[in-house]
C-alpha cells in the first residue's frame, strides 16, 4: 500500500513537471512589448559566430542603433531563410520581426501576403526618393508597394574560372559577351582541361530560374498577361534557342560535364573546387565559395555582365530584408527604422560603409568590396566605393568586366505570378534536355506550358 | 478471493475502490504522454485535417474553401506521376530491399564465429544519418568519376547514367535506401530465427529433409509473423519515401523521382500553398489507414490458419 502511494505521488509529481515543462512553451512565443516599455525588436541577418569580424561589426551596429533610437532593442537572430522553418514559425506566430529572403522569394510571399508593405514607413526615410528604381521593382508589387529592403542588390552575370580559362588558352581578361562565345569557350575548357565548361543548374526550380535568365538574355519572357491573367510566354523562339543551346552543348560539345541535377550550391561548391569554367551567378557567389566552400585561390574567381543573345537583358538577384505579416504596426515603424540604418544608410553614407569596411578587413576571411548594384544614384556609389577603397580585399579588377557591361543591361524581374510554378515546370524541361540525347524540346515546352497554364487559371480564379 | 465464497458487500466496496484507485493512478501515470502526444501528435493531424479544406497563409484567419484544395490536387498533372513514382518505388523496394535482409539473416545465422562482427557491420548504415549516406552515395553514383562506375568499368561494364536518366534514377535511390535501412531488419531477422526451437530442425534433418525444404517447411512459417510486421513496416516507410529524392534528385531528372511526399513538401513550402498540401496528406493518410487496416486482416485470417 505504501508503496502504491509512493507511486501515486511521483506519478502526480511527473504530471505536474511536464505541465510546468509545457507552460514554460509559453517562453517560445516571442515577448510582446506593452506600451512604456520600449520593443524588442528580433531580426535575422546577425552572422553566426564562425564569422567573427561580421559578428562584432553586428553587434556594433545594434549599439549603435540603440543608442540612436532609445526605446528600441534588437535582438539578432543567425536563422536564415529557410522554408520549412519559415512556416511554421509563422504559423506558431514566433517569427521574427525582420526575415532575411533571397530574392527568388520576395514575389511568392508577396502574392500570399505573408510578408507586410513598408512603403508608408519607409517614407519617412530622408532619402527614401533617392533609392534606385530598378533595385525596388522586384520586391514591390503591381500597385507599387514596397515591401523590403535589400542588403546586396545583384543583377545576374556569368561566373568563370580565370585559371581554367588560362589553361584552356583563352584570355581571363575577355570573358565572352556573347552565349556563341560561351559555346565555344565552354568546348575548348572541356577539351583542354577535362573539367566542366559550363554548368547549368536543373534542380530545386533552380533549372527554371536559370533557364528564365537565359531566355530573358535571349529576348524571351516567361508570363504575359491575357484578358486580364497571367498566362504562360516560354514556349517561344527565344526559349527554344536558349534550350537548343544547352542541347548542342550538352551532347554534341560534350562541353556541360556529366555530372547533371545540379542546384546553385552544388555549382559554387564544384567551382570553389576548381572543376567548373563557367556558370551563371551573381558577385554575390564570390562571398559563398571563400566563405562558405573555402575557395582558396579567390584570385581564380572572375565575373562578366550576363553574355547576350540578343535580349539585351538580365534578372536582378540578392538578398533582402522584409517585415512579416504578423508583427504588429509598431513594430513594423521600428523594424523599418533598424533596415534604413542597417542596411540602407551604409549604402547611402560613405563614411558609414568605409567604417564597417574597415571593421570587417580585420578579418582575412571576409570578403570586403565586392560589387553590388547602385541601391541609390551611380554618383553615390562612386563615393561609397571611393570610401572603401583601402579595405577593399577582393580582386577589383576581376570584376571589371561585370561593372562595366551590366549596366548596359535592362534589369528584369523574376516571372510577377507564381514564378516557383513557372519554375518547377521548367527544371522538367531543363533536367530532359540535360539528360536526355533525343529530348524534344518543342513537346517539352509544349507540355510545360499547358501544365503552367492549367495551374495558374486555377489560382487566377 | 476463495472460489465458492460470495463476496461480501464491503469486499465488493473494498474492490471497487482499489479499482478506481489503479485506474486514477494508471491515469496519472498516463497524463503527461497523453498531453504530450495530443499536443505535438494528435493535435497537428486534426489541425492538418482542418487546413485541407482552408486556404490560409498562417497570418491572415483561415478561409473555408470547401473541397476546393482537392479539385486543385486532382487537376494537377503532376499528381498522377507522383503516385505512379511512389508506387514504383515500393515496388521496387519490396522486390530488391525486402528478400535481401532476409537472405542475409540466413546466412548470417549459419556463421559460427565473428557473428558480431557482420551484426555490426550490417546496422552500421543504420547509424549514418541519411542525408549523409545520401550524400555518400551520390558520389558513388557520379557519372564522370563516381565509385560504381570505376569499379564497373575495371571489369569491362558502363558506364552507367544512375541518377542522371528518367530510366534508372528510381532504381539508383532504391539502391541505396535497402543499404541504408537493411540493418534493423537484419537484427530482427536474426533475433526471430535464434528463437526457433531446433528441436524443429532436428525433426526435419532425421526426416531426410534438405536444406531448401528445411527453410521452406520449417524456418519460413516459423518467421511469418515477423515477415509479415516487416513488410507492413517497410511498406508504410517506402510509402512516405522522401529523403532520397529530396537530396538524390530534386524530383528529377523530368519529374522521374518526385514522389507524393515530395510533392506535398512543393505545396507547402515552394508554393506555399499549405490547403492544398494538407489535402494531399489526408488522402495519403486515408491510403496508409486503409494498406494497414488491410494488414491486420490478413494477419488475423493467418493467425487462425
Amino acid at each position: 500500500m505504501r508503496s502504491t502511494r509512493r507511486l501515486g505521488t511521483l506519478a502526480l509529481l511527473g504530471g505536474v513537471l511536464a505541465a510546468v515543462a509545457l507552460s514554460g512553451c509559453d517562453s517560445l512565443t516571442p515577448s510582446s512589448s506593452k506600451p512604456g516599455d520600449g520593443i524588442t525588436l528580433r531580426v535575422q541577418g546577425m552572422p553566426p559566430a564562425t564569422e567573427k569580424a561580421t559578428l562584432e561589426q553586428f553587434n556594433k551596429l545594434v549599439a549603435d542603433f540603440e543608442k540612436a533610437n532609445p526605446g528600441i532593442k534588437i535582438q539578432g537572430s543567425t536563422n536564415v531563410w529557410e522554408p520549412l522553418t519559415f512556416s511554421a514559425k509563422l504559423a506558431g506566430g514566433s517569427i521574427e520581426d525582420v526575415i532575411s529572403v533571397p530574392l527568388t522569394e520576395p514575389q511568392g510571399l508577396i502574392q500570399r501576403k505573408q510578408v507586410a508593405p513598408i512603403t508608408a514607413e519607409l517614407k519617412s526615410w530622408d532619402h527614401y526618393k533617392e533609392f534606385n528604381p530598378q533595385v525596388l521593382q522586384p520586391i514591390s508589387d503591381t500597385a507599387g508597394d514596397v515591401y523590403g529592403v535589400p542588403e546586396a542588390p545583384f543583377a545576374l552575370g556569368l561566373v568563370y574560372n580565370r585559371a581554367l580559362f588560362t589553361q584552356a588558352g583563352l584570355d581571363p581578361d575577355k570573358p565572352p559577351t556573347t552565349w556563341t562565345e560561351v559555346q565555344a569557350y565552354a568546348k575548348q575548357i572541356a577539351a583542354k582541361t577535362g573539367k566542366t565548361g559550363f554548368l547549368q543548374e536543373s534542380k530545386d526550380n533552380q533549372g527554371g530560374w536559370q533557364l528564365t535568365m537565359l531566355s530573358y538574355a535571349h529576348g524571351g519572357s516567361m508570363l504575359r498577361q491575357q484578358d486580364g491573367k497571367y498566362v504562360a510566354d516560354f514556349n517561344s523562339a527565344a526559349t527554344k534557342t536558349a534550350l537548343n543551346l544547352l542541347k548542342t552543348m550538352r551532347w554534341t560539345d560534350n562541353s556541360m560535364g556529366a555530372n547533371q541535377l545540379n542546384n546553385q550550391a552544388d555549382a559554387v561548391k564544384a567551382f570553389a573546387a576548381g572543376q567548373v569554367g563557367m556558370f551563371m551567378g551573381t558577385p554575390g557567389t564570390y562571398r559563398l565559395a571563400k566563405v562558405t566552400y573555402g575557395m582558396t585561390n579567390t584570385g581564380d574567381y572572375g565575373i562578366t555582365s550576363m553574355p547576350q543573345a540578343g535580349g539585351n537583358a538580365t534578372l536582378s538577384g540578392g538578398k533582402i530584408y522584409m517585415v512579416p505579416a504578423s508583427v504588429s504596426a509598431e513594430k513594423r515603424a521600428a523594424a523599418v527604422k533598424w533596415l534604413t540604418y542597417a542596411y540602407a544608410q551604409p549604402q547611402y553614407d560613405p563614411q558609414v560603409a568605409a567604417a564597417n569596411a574597415k571593421a570587417l578587413a580585420a578579418d582575412p576571411k571576409a570578403a570586403v568590396g565586392v560589387p553590388t548594384l547602385p541601391l541609390f544614384d551611380k554618383a553615390h556609389q562612386d563615393q561609397i566605393n571611393e570610401a572603401i577603397k583601402p579595405y577593399i580585399n577582393v580582386e577589383l579588377d576581376h570584376f571589371k568586366a561585370y561593372l562595366t557591361g551590366t549596366p548596359t543591361l535592362t534589369l528584369r524581374s523574376e516571372p510577377p505570378f507564381q514564378a516557383q510554378t513557372v519554375y518547377a515546370a521548367l527544371d522538367a524541361v531543363v533536367q530532359a534536355v540535360l539528360t536526355n540525347r533525343n529530348a524534344d524540346v518543342d513537346a517539352l515546352l509544349a507540355k510545360a506550358e499547358s501544365d503552367v497554364n492549367a495551374k495558374l487559371l486555377a489560382d487566377q480564379k | 478471493m476463495a472460489a465458492g465464497v460470495r463476496p461480501t458487500s464491503a469486499t465488493r466496496e473494498a474492490a471497487r475502490k482499489g479499482r478506481w484507485r489503479t485506474d486514477l493512478i494508471a491515469g496519472v501515470f498516463l497524463l503527461p504522454a497523453l498531453v504530450v502526444f495530443g499536443l505535438f501528435s494528435w493535435w497537428p493531424i486534426v489541425r492538418g485535417l482542418l487546413i485541407s479544406f482552408q486556404q490560409t497563409n498562417l497570418v491572415e484567419p483561415a478561409r473555408w474553401v470547401g473541397l476546393d484544395n482537392f479539385r486543385t490536387l486532382f487537376a494537377d498533372p503532376l499528381l498522377g506521376t507522383a503516385i505512379g513514382n511512389t508506387l514504383l518505388f515500393v515496388g521496387l523496394a519490396a522486390l530488391i530491399g525486402f528478400p535481401l535482409p532476409l537472405l542475409l539473416a540466413a546466412i548470417m545465422s549459419t556463421v559460427r564465429k565473428g557473428g558480431g562482427a557482420y551484426r555490426f557491420l550490417v546496422y552500421l548504415p543504420v547509424i549514418i544519418p541519411p542525408v549523409v549516406s545520401v550524400l555518400l552515395w551520390k558520389w558513388f553514383y557520379d557519372p564522370g568519376s563516381g565509385l560504381f562506375n570505376a569499379v564497373l568499368g575495371l571489369v569491362g561494364l558502363g558506364p552507367y547514367p544512375w541518377l542522371q536518366s528518367p530510366n534508372s534514377a528510381m532504381l539508383s535511390l532504391v539502391l541505396e535506401s535497402t543499404w541504408a535501412g537493411m540493418g534493423g531488419a537484419v537484427l530482427i531477422y536474426l533475433a526471430a530465427m535464434v528463437a526457433i526451437p531446433s528441436e524443429l530442425y532436428e525433426a526435419a534433418e532425421s526426416d531426410g529433409a534438405s536444406i531448401g525444404r528445411r527453410i521452406w517447411h520449417v524456418m519460413l512459417p516459423q518467421l511469418r509473423p515477423v515477415i509479415g510486421l516487416l513488410l507492413l513496416m517497410q511498406l508504410i516507410s517506402t510509402v512516405q519515401v522522401f529523403t532520397e529524392p529530396y537530396v538524390f534528385t530534386g524530383g528529377g531528372p523530368q519529374d522521374s523521382t518526385v514522389t507524393v511526399l515530395l510533392l506535398i513538401f512543393r505545396y507547402a513550402f515552394q508554393n506555399g500553398d499549405y490547403g492544398q498540401a494538407a489535402a494531399l496528406s489526408f488522402l495519403l493518410a486515408v491510403a496508409l489507414a486503409g494498406l494497414s487496416a488491410g494488414y491486420l486482416r490478413a494477419t488475423r485470417s493467418w493467425s487462425r490458419t
